[in-house]
């Protein structure tokens, strides 16, 4: 599990990191040239793609994580064959993470 | 891990992100918008039907804009009638007309070419036909 996660946020990063290296890659080419002025064009398409490199992120974030619920919490996974501590308590909302045990 | 320190990572990453997408929209939206000191005024006028332009130095024309290559310039956008919307699509330029109000739009044209100016508001019966061009000339042609 733990693999998992650290493999989840070193992609997560080089999602983010490898887009703004090309683009400050690029700003720094344009800089040596002779232009004057900035090019409204292509900053507003950069920009128009680091927003998407960053609603991706979160996109692959959300729907990473419901992916993983379902699978974690379906009922036949094997580490819900016992009930959980607040399965059974008479009132399930008076149990907490804690009680779990790291669980 | 926790559930806790899980969920606390979750949040974190979202926010982080969330932070980056503000904080960049808003330098760039800063670079954009900044004017160049140097940039030459253009009046521009919308009304029903055609857009007229006055430089700097008093020379007007209307529907044909023309300017140069390598310069930057700034549109104080006017209108006498209606809204309007004056849009130089192949040069990022698209600001509202609007009566009793001046907008502002800079650009600095890099290419020479012949590139169309239009309305991109709803004016009245002639809207689709209040185009102009745009000509970029270079700046040692004349």
């Amino acid at each position: 599990m733990k693999t998992l996660i650290a493999i989840s946020i070193i992609t997560i990063v080089a999602l983010a990191l490898v887009p703004q290296l090309y683009f400050a890659h690029a700003q720094l080419a344009q800089q040596t040239s002779e232009k004057q002025y900035i090019n409204l064009r292509a900053e507003v398409w950069n920009e128009f793609f680091r927003m998407t490199t960053a609603a991706f992120t979160v996109g692959a974030i959300v729907s990473g994580t419901m992916i993983w619920l379902v699978w974690r919490f379906r009922e036949s996974n094997p580490k819900n064959k016992n009930p959980t501590k607040w399965e059974h308590l008479e009132d399930p909302t008076a149990g907490s993470y804690e009680d779990e045990g790291g669980h | 891990m926790g559930h806790d320190t899980a969920e606390w990572v979750f949040v974190a990453i979202v926010i982080a992100v969330l932070c980056y997408v503000g904080v960049d929209s808003w330098i760039v939206q800063k670079a954009v918008e900044d004017v160049p000191a140097n940039a030459e005024v253009i009046k521009v006028t919308g009304q029903q039907w055609y857009w007229s332009f006055e430089h700097a130095d008093g020379t007007k024309e209307i529907s044909t804009l023309h300017v140069k290559k390598g310069h930057a310039y700034v549109f104080e956008i006017y209108s006498r009638d209606v809204m309007h919307s004056f849009n130089i699509p192949d040069w990022v330029v698209f600001e509202d007309a609007v009566p009793g109000h001046v907008n502002h739009a800079w650009f600095a044209p890099d290419t020479v070419g012949t590139y169309p100016i239009q309305c991109r508001e709803y004016c009245g019966l002639l809207h689709y036909n209040m185009r102009g061009s745009l000509v970029v000339e270079d700046d040692n042609a004349t």
